[in-house]
């Protein structure tokens, strides 16, 4: 009895593209494109690397439990260590302090890997547009996908999740290196030069502008007319 | 005793009005540690007030802090032998800084408030981890933020904001909500910090004595 014989069609049938193209006049044969099975074996195998620092976290923990079942999609196990982790959750407010933190494990995960900021601090600072935490984590690592909420509902998460799912469907093995590329000297640098930094986190509604100067200038260091200890 | 029996009672002592907050020479509360502290100790003491209802507050002379805290926590008739809590102020616009010493007597039941007045060009006061060690990461704490120096401190480095942070101490009033620097230095500040040297083994010893890390690294100092 050949494996034919368990699939429906008794595996006689031809099918159209994708998985499931058993064919050939053989049963016994499985044909399809290397990077089928190679995507439907990464984007259903997804071990994310929580990286819980604020409420967000909490909806994780929901989106992981029995109600919504991460599991589903093949998250079976959260990945407590970076070197066997695919995906990264960021799911909270990171501090400068933590930075070089997030830079470390993301630096540790093996490619190919994948990075979800979840929530809105994670994404770009949220309501906290202040001294000690970073405005986005865009700015230390690449996302791949973000996920808008305070917080976001599990649904959010697991919806997020399955772009991820639908983003690695979309690769291709032919195109692993200019996909999966990491410039070394990247490492443990910010991913985006000083301009788009300042932009990406730049003050929003009635912040003030602080960074640029009337003269567009960055200001790099304290300015000696502004704010001075008394 | 029903629910709308307190509404029949009227205010309790905490909704009463509010007393000035800069006490009084006078003085204004009937706490038996007010009493002693101005019988011993005179013209160390510069005021008191009685805030939000039952709590009591004495204003004391920087200088001889650790004098008087000593007294408090050894006195028979004062046993504040739990500190709840050391923390700061900063008004703003030139006042000074206060530090506020939060104790409870566990003896005889009862609540004081210890502040401090410390003029911005002078701040430092005597360090109290000698008499009470949970006064060990709360005076870091207002040291990192407030930039108060606590003489004696056997370990003073920051302790919330990194140990390289240079953009000065970020719960001063004259402390721009953003901090100092662009959010693309403080991006690159904050990735080029060494973690293993901040986050050692010797900081995750449980039960380890704090004060032995200290020789490790000098706290950083900078007000940018």
């Amino acid at each position: 009895m050949g494996l034919g014989d368990l699939l429906p069609g008794g595996g006689t049938q031809k099918s159209e593209g994708g998985l499931g193209m058993f064919g050939a006049g053989s049963p016994t044969f499985l044909t399809t494109k290397i990077d089928e099975v190679i995507n439907w074996g990464r984007r259903n195998s997804l071990w994310p690397m929580p990286f819980g620092t604020a409420c967000c976290a909490i909806e994780m923990m929901a989106a992981a439990a029995s109600n919504f079942d991460l599991a589903r999609f093949g998250m079976e196990r959260m990945s407590f260590s970076p070197r066997q982790a695919d995906v990264l959750i960021c799911a909270g407010r990171v501090p400068y302090k933590l930075a070089p933190v997030l830079r470390r494990i993301w630096d540790q995960m093996p490619q190919p890997k994948w990075c979800v900021s979840m929530g809105a601090c994670a994404s770009s600072g949220g309501v906290f547009d202040v001294y000690s935490m970073v405005q986005g984590i865009d700015t230390i690592v690449p996302v791949d996908v973000y996920v808008p909420g305070c917080p976001p509902r599990p649904e959010g998460l697991i919806y997020g999740l399955m772009m991820i799912q639908e983003k690695i469907r979309q690769e291709s093995l032919g195109r692993h290196f200019e996909h999966r590329a990491e410039d070394p000297a990247l490492v443990a640098a910010p991913r985006a030069d000083e301009e788009e930094i300042v932009g990406l986190t730049g003050p929003f509604g009635n912040s003030t502008h602080q960074e640029k100067l009337a003269d567009g200038r960055i200001v790099r260091s304290p300015d000696p007319n502004d704010d001075v200890p008394v | 005793m029903g629910g709308l029996d307190a509404v029949e009672r009227g205010p309790l002592p905490s909704d009463a009005s509010a007393t000035s907050d800069s006490g009084s020479a006078a003085g204004e509360s009937d706490h038996p540690s007010v009493a002693a502290l101005r019988a011993k100790f005179g013209d160390a003491i510069q005021g008191d007030t009685v805030h939000a209802g039952d709590q009591t507050v004495v204003w004391i002379d920087p200088a001889r802090s650790l004098e008087i805290l000593t007294w408090l926590k050894d006195d028979p008739g004062q046993k504040y032998d739990m500190m709840s809590d050391v923390t700061g102020v900063d008004y703003g616009g030139g006042r000074p800084v206060e530090v506020v010493y939060q104790m409870f007597s566990t003896t005889h039941k009862r609540a004081l408030r210890i502040r401090c007045k410390l003029p911005l060009d002078a701040l430092e006061i005597d360090s109290v981890v000698g008499l009470w060690v949970g006064a060990n990461w709360l005076e870091r704490e207002v040291y990192d933020l407030f930039g108060v120096t606590f003489k004696g401190h056997p370990d003073l480095r920051r302790i919330l904001m990194p140990q390289d942070y240079a953009e000065g101490h970020p719960l001063r009033k004259d402390f721009p909500l953003r901090g100092r620097f662009s959010r693309a230095e403080q991006t690159r500040r904050a990735l080029a910090q060494d973690v293993e040297r901040f986050y050692g083994p010797e900081e995750l010893v449980e039960g380890g004595a704090p004060q032995q890390v200290a020789a490790r690294s000098e706290p950083a100092e900078g007000e940018g």
